[in-house]
């Protein structure tokens, strides 16, 4: 700790703090625009310039630190009249056009030339002009320099943050201009953060684009209802249309980033699709019909005592929602028949849980970016969490870690680490068992694993696609490690056979007195809340024990297409668009007796439905999302549900109520009361977060992580692995999913950003692959599979594993999930140039 | 596309650095030189691909590079005069007028037949014998009129 | 004084390695790698040289200041931008004795433990780059470069890295940047080239003319060095003069030495006899202009510090009563505004908006307030930007405002010149 005066006011601060930032404990303002505390100080815009005692010339406080006994000036009359200087210079070559600037209002050069001068523009010669007209960067990004304060955030942020490193500063001196390559159209991950970070009116939204005055917009808190990173952010709307959503310097640990789902895709929720009506089925169509109508149906045709019926709620619902159904299920239907899944496997789920220790309480991603080493494996995270990229990317940066990064994909992230495996799909068990092997297998706590031979590894290499020496060079690292933090995503939900070897992995490690965090990687915003909330056939809220196992999706599609299933009542879902083979589960669908399906939209699933309740989006309604660290945070409410459309907590209430009315508890207050002892893993979480900036609200909110559970009903199955479709000289690629970078379920399709940005299904090989074929990125090429054939554009990758073809899940036209056969491994496809 | 030469250079390029990066300028300055005195897009992007550098990083060193002529054809003859201080003293802007009289063009311009391009430049190191002009890759100096007269002739 | 720097220049084939050699050159080398490193920059600190490309820092204290450890790599810098206005020194070494500034590297390379160095020479100067390349390809052939040096186990490999046009290359941070590939933008010190320099090593940078001293503080040892001229600024100084002068050229001589001793004696005199001097720039055109009354100042760090002004890269520009100083002060401003990198707020954006100024009066459209202005301008610059370009161009205006206020006066108050 160091002790500096600043402006005459003692401060012990600790050893390397910036002056800046000493300064603003103390509580003096010192104003800024190229700082910013994520990306690498440059110290150039000269605005935070300060005095210090027996310094000749003034010292920039953002890159200077503290020494113990400075005496700081933060205020004299020298650095008042030189913040006074560099803002006139600012606005010699400024457009100065603020009334049609879109920043107008929250421009931080209008701010700060409002509080520290110069009051009279003394600036009387031609001014430089980058461009006449703005130009369009992409289909979101629009851009004027000529307002340019050339900050070099947005270039430093692309670059530091993002890691797409498209922006870069062209020319020089006052000509210097901060674009992309030639002022070209940006082929990038459009998430807008160098939107986000320019202070003034350079890089502006293009959808927003003259919409609306800043002081005209109302907001709420929230957080984005896409991946589990769980970004908090702010929504906007003006006359009940949602324009804008943004990110705040030091809010949230996104802090001022967003990716590009999460900063363009909320345009679904004005989507003139919505359902505004409920929907009944009448002589064989959905027509609009009253909630009375709809509610009488439901009344009818569930029973309440021996009748079989399940219940699927989407993980994009809310803690305070998904605890009501599941106890609508448990306690009224008295059925244990409940999933927040259509893709996973029940079992697979609560092997996961277990295995990743997410009974053990919430795992800060800070944390794990502290440790010595970081395994990412069974994630594509760039692409399914791009804000998690992101901070890995910028921490690893500024520390001395390893980052290791296995996975069959070439991604983004690659470049931060410092050691890249590639392995074959699906093979992440065979992977974890080899380096298992090498950290010496006699201390395996299993002993059930623990008969191995040399052959043994040998065999898991060949499986894995991996050499003896990266294994081994991995296996080194983490035995030297004395913390490791393991980020698992859901390639191991979607190739389930690979999760004991995680849980293994774990248990290894910690048993040679490591401290071991493992974060799971999750891909719907609520899907740790879902399961938390006891939305599992096989454990109830805070994973507990349950007295029934029931039906996972899987169980009750089963059950379903046997027409065993008398009613099934789907909250979110859109489990024929989803579920890994689209013919089954449409055929399995048709054959319920009685469906409901609650929505926003008008899905697939909803078109099968026998009544159709309209439902809120993420902006309609006030709840938690617990994300995948299990850091519980509370959206809140921006709009009314659109025309008769209700919150789904109301509708599901209503469900219960009306086959008994004491069901509840009535109001969401309630049921975050009765979560907090039903889920003793939230008993003493903290909700008290505001998206204001304050100095308390740092990034790591830890008070919002749930605790560990006292006990919990999980265990780690073998699960073996399903046999492939074959047929590998007739379809050399195997087939793997996932999500896209602009598109995870079915919001994104949804957004008219989103799919501006990508309309239809891409499938993607590596270069390699498409050079063998003679196929170049962009051709236009039929993928046949055993099972259906579909027509995509061609995408290439460098650096990815041979042999595997990506296609997202999620594309209405070429749904991935058709080529699945339900209980076969991934299948294989052949791709041919249209 | 890089011509065989022109690959050979900038691997010897790529030997002088630790990094690939490094040898931007070089392949800049190469790929100038081969296409008549000015880089255009195509080459950024084969430059950007053979170092492994994003386009817009080439982009970037290129035009913060005065020498380098991104998407700025000149003439077969590219003369730089100095206008610099001390070539200013010794009669520099006479020079430049002069050469603008000849040629028929203003300063920035290329003559219509693509022969010569009149440029001026700051300060290039050779201020005793000012005033003076660099030809590509020569420098005149110590100019006059009829110097300047007889150079042009010359160069073909 | 005898002539160290300059002995070869105007030796027929001077360039060529057997022609240095047949003069005694690579001598210094072979006794250098005889000695123990540490003993090498102790007899650079001895002699006292300060380094030649501006700031004047002491060169041996410089390389005490690069870590000992033997398993770090290190790296040396030429710097051969020279772009100050006005200099032309390092061109005159590299274009007619290349082998004396390549000998002087490799002895200072030893002595910093470099295995790599760097010659960063600007882009126009395409013939002192070939005559580098091919001295250095004389050297390796002769074994005075690449592995094992002379027999003495010490390796060293050099390359010739051209610039493409910026002046700002020159500040020793951002020819760093330069050589890796980005744009030549400075970076924030600290940490210092010496902690982390070139990709993040231990970097020494100096200048050629530095450099070229090298070998005879060797040969003749540091205190023959120190004896020359003043003793806080020893050695033999290359003064580039240039302007109204009858011989204009390169001179070699003892540091100190004063500007009517160079314009009178060694350069003949003024160039027209019937005009008076009006102004000297003694260092480059950042350094502030002295007027007749200083011409008896010696040209060296301290007494020009002490005027006011500063020897910078040694550049002598001779100014006649013809010439006019808003014009002056016009190009000069031009150029830092032209070479301003971008960066930071004041340079950027407050040198073009003094060239625009300074353009309206040498055109005859100045305003009143217009001087005052520059004069706030300045004030708004000065000690406020990121490197010393900004703080070169004020000192430049400056100098000239202060000296010759009526004049820049007369322009905005007649719109036209006094001088001609
Ligand atoms: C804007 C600017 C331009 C410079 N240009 C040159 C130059 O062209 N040549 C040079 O040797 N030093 C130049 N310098 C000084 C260098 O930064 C550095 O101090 C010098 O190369 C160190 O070498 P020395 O110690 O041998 O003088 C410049 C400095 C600044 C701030
Ligand atoms: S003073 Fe600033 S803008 Fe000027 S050259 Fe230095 S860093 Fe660049
Ligand atoms: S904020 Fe410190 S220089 Fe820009």
């Amino acid at each position: 700790m160091v002790t500096v005066k600043i402006n005459g006011k003692e401060i012990t601060v600790e050893d390397g703090t910036l002056i800046l930032n000493a300064a603003r404990d103390a509580g003096f303002e010192v104003p800024t625009f190229c700082y910013q505390a994520d990306l690498i100080g440059i110290g150039s815009c000269r605005m935070c310039l300060v005095e210090i005692e027996g310094q000749k010339k003034l010292q920039p406080s953002c890159v200077t630190p503290v020494l113990h006994g400075m005496s700081i000036n933060t205020e004299s009359p020298t650095v008042v009249s030189a913040r006074a200087g560099v803002l006139e210079f600012l606005l010699a070559n400024h457009a100065l056009d603020c009334p049609v600037c879109d920043k107008g209002g929250e421009c931080e050069l209008q701010d700060m030339v409002y509080r520290y001068g110069p009051h009279k523009g003394r600036h009387a010669e031609p001014k430089f002009k980058f461009h006449e007209k703005d130009y369009v960067l992409s289909p979101v990004i629009i851009k004027n320099s000529n307002r340019c304060v050339q900050c070099v955030k947005c270039v430093r942020v692309c670059r530091e943050v993002v890691g797409a490193n498209v922006l870069t500063s062209l020319n020089r001196g006052d000509h210097q201009e901060e674009t992309s390559f030639l002022r070209s159209f940006l082929d990038c991950d459009q998430d807008g953060n160098c939107i986000e970070v320019c202070p003034v009116g350079c890089f502006m939204r293009l959808p927003y684009r003259y919409k609306t005055r800043p002081w005209d917009l109302k907001g709420a808190d929230t957080v984005c209802p896409y991946c589990a990173t769980g970004c908090r952010m702010v929504i906007e709307h003006r006359d009940g249309v949602v324009i804008r959503a943004r990110a705040q310097l030091g809010v949230g640990l996104n802090s001022e980033t967003l990716c590009a789902r999460g900063r363009f895709g909320f345009d679904f929720i004005n989507n003139p699709n919505r359902l505004t009506t409920p929907l009944v089925r009448k002589r064989g169509a959905l027509e609009p019909a009253s909630w009375e109508e709809a509610m009488g149906l439901i009344k009818k045709n569930f029973s309440v005592g021996g009748g079989k019926v399940g219940g699927i709620a989407s993980p994009r619902l809310v803690n305070e929602e998904l605890y009501l159904f599941q106890k609508l299920f448990r306690t009224v239907f008295n059925s244990p028949n409940i999933d927040s899944s259509s893709r996973w496997d029940p079992l697979a789920v609560e092997s996961f849980v277990s295995a990743a220790s997410m009974h053990e309480g919430g795992v800060s991603i800070f944390d794990c970016m502290a440790s010595d080493t970081l395994l990412i494996i069974g994630s594509h995270l760039s692409d399914e969490n791009p804000v998690t990229d992101y901070i890995v990317r910028r921490i690893s940066a500024n520390r001395r870690m390893n980052v290791i990064i296995a996975s069959p994909r070439a991604m983004k992230l690659d470049s931060s680490a410092t050691q890249l495996l590639r392995h074959l799909p699906g093979a992440e068990d065979s992977v974890l068992e080899a380096i298992i092997l090498n950290l010496n297998y006699d201390k395996l706590p299993d002993e059930t694993l623990k008969p191995v031979k040399d052959a043994r590894l040998e065999a898991l290499l060949s499986t894995a696609g991996a050499l003896d020496k990266e294994i081994k060079a991995i296996a080194r690292k983490l035995g030297a490690s004395s913390t490791v933090a393991v980020i698992a995503g859901t390639d191991f939900l979607r190739a389930p056979q690979s999760i004991p070897a995680l849980g293994l992995l774990k248990d290894l490690l910690r048993s040679r007195g490591k401290k071991v965090t493992v974060l799971p990687a999750l891909d719907r915003c609520n899907q740790r809340g879902a399961w938390e909330m006891g939305v599992h056939p096989g454990f109830g809220p805070g994973y507990s024990r349950v007295d029934k196992k029931g039906l996972g999706c899987d169980g009750i599609l089963a059950a379903a297409e046997q027409g065993e299933l008398d009613a099934l009542y789907i909250a979110g879902s859109d489990v024929a668009s989803m579920y890994p083979d689209g013919e089954f589960a449409a055929k399995a669908l048709s054959a319920v007796k009685f469906l409901v399906v609650q929505d926003i939209f008008l899905t697939e699933t909803a078109k099968l439905a026998h009544v159709v309740l309209p439902g809120a989006s993420f902006a309609e309604k006030e709840g938690i999302f617990t994300n995948q660290e299990g850091r519980a945070q509370i959206i809140r409410k921006l709009l009314p549900p659109p025309g008769k459309a209700k919150r789904d907590f109301d509708i599901i209430r209503a469900v219960g109520e009306s086959f008994d009315p004491s069901f509840g508890p009535k109001n969401p207050v309630l049921v975050l009361d009765e979560i907090r002892k039903e889920a003793p893993m939230y008993g003493d979480v903290s909700l008290v977060f505001n998206n204001k900036k304050n100095i308390e609200d740092k990034l790591d909110n830890r008070a919002a992580l749930v605790k560990g559970a006292q006990s919990a009903a999980l265990k780690v199955s073998r699960i073996e692995p399903r046999a492939d479709l074959g047929g590998a000289e007739q379809f050399p690629f195997r087939l793997v999913t996932g999500n896209h970078l602009f598109h995870s379920g079915m919001l994104s399709r949804m957004s008219s950003s989103m799919t501006g940005l990508l309309n239809a299904a891409v499938i993607e090989i590596s270069e390699g692959d498409a050079d063998a074929l003679g196929l170049r990125n962009g051709d236009k090429v039929s993928v046949r599979g055993a099972a259906c054939e579909a027509q995509m554009t061609l995408r290439t990758r460098k650096g990815s594993g041979k042999g595997m073809a990506f296609v997202a899940e999620n594309f209405e036209d070429a749904p991935v999930a058709r080529f699945f056969r339900r209980g076969k491994g991934a299948p294989r496809v052949a791709i041919t140039k249209i | 596309m890089l011509t065989e030469n022109e690959k050979k250079e900038l691997q010897a390029a790529l030997k002088k650095y630790p990094n690939r990066r490094s040898a931007v300028m070089d392949a800049l300055r190469i790929v100038q030189n081969g296409r008549g005195g000015h880089i255009v897009k195509e080459d950024m992007l084969e430059i950007a691909s053979i170092l492994e550098m994003q386009p817009a990083e080439v982009n970037a060193a290129a035009t913060f590079y005065t020498m380098y002529n991104v998407n700025k054809p000149v003439g077969k003859h590219h003369i730089q005069v100095c206008r610099n201080i001390s070539c200013s003293l010794m009669g520099a802007e006479h020079i430049i007028k002069h050469l603008e009289r000849t040629l028929d063009i203003k300063t920035g311009q290329t003559t219509p037949d693509k022969k010569f391009t009149l440029s001026t430049v700051e300060c290039l190191g050779s201020c005793a014998t000012a005033p003076m002009m660099q030809i590509n890759d020569d420098y005149y100096e110590n100019l006059t009129d009829q110097k300047v007269d007889e150079i042009l002739k010359n160069l073909k | 004084m005898e002539s160290v720097l300059l002995k070869n220049i105007g030796k027929p084939d001077a360039h060529r390695i057997e022609n240095y050699v047949r003069n005694g050159g690579y001598r210094a080398l072979a006794a250098a790698l005889k000695l123990a490193p540490e003993h090498i920059i102790q007899m650079v600190k001895d002699s006292g040289l300060r380094g030649r490309g501006g700031a004047g820092f002491s060169t041996g204290l410089k390389w005490s200041f690069i870590p000992k450890d033997p398993t770090v790599a290190k790296y040396l810098c030429c710097n051969a931008d020279e772009g100050e206005p006005g200099t032309f020194k390092d061109r005159g070494i590299m274009d007619n004795d290349p082998h004396l500034l390549i000998e002087g590297m490799i002895i200072s390379s030893y002595a910093i433990g470099a295995s790599n160095a760097y010659i960063y020479i600007r882009g126009e100067f395409v013939f002192g780059a070939r005559r580098l390349e091919a001295a250095i390809k004389e050297a390796y052939e002769r074994g005075y470069l690449g592995g094992d040096i002379l027999g003495s186990g010490f390796n060293l490999d050099m390359y010739v890295h051209r610039g493409f046009g910026a002046y700002i290359c020159g500040e020793e941070t951002a020819l760093l940047e330069s050589i890796e590939g980005y744009r030549a933008q400075p970076r924030k010190k600290p940490p210092f080239p010496a902690l982390s320099g070139l990709y993040g090593k231990p970097t020494v940078i100096n200048n050629v003319e530095t450099l070229s001293c090298i070998p005879a503080i060797i040969e003749k040892g540091p205190e023959w060095f120190a004896g020359i001229g003043p003793a806080k600024s020893p050695g033999p100084k290359i003064y580039c003069v240039s302007g109204h002068v009858k011989k204009p050229g390169l001179y070699e001589l003892a540091m100190g030495a004063t500007a009517r001793d160079i314009i009178f004696n060694h350069c003949g005199g003024m160039l027209r006899d019937d005009r008076a001097l009006k102004a000297v720039i003694p260092g480059g055109v950042s350094a502030p202009l002295l007027t007749p009354k200083d011409l008896d100042t010696p040209l060296d760090f301290d007494s020009l510090a002490a005027k006011g002004s500063m020897l910078g890269s040694g550049a002598v520009i001779v100014m006649d009563s013809s010439t006019c100083m808003v014009k002056t002060a016009y190009i000069i401003n031009r150029f830092f505004s032209h070479e301003s990198c971008g960066k930071c707020t004041p340079c950027r954006d407050g040198t073009p908006w003094l060239t625009k100024i300074l353009r309206r009066l040498e055109h005859g459209e100045g305003r009143a307030g217009d001087v005052e202005m520059l004069e706030s301008l300045c004030d708004n610059i000065f000690g406020r930007t990121f490197c010393p370009l900004g703080d070169g161009a004020v000192m430049a205006l400056r100098g000239a405002l202060k000296n010759f206020r009526e004049e820049f006066q007369y322009h905005v108050d007649h719109k036209r010149c006094m001088a001609c």
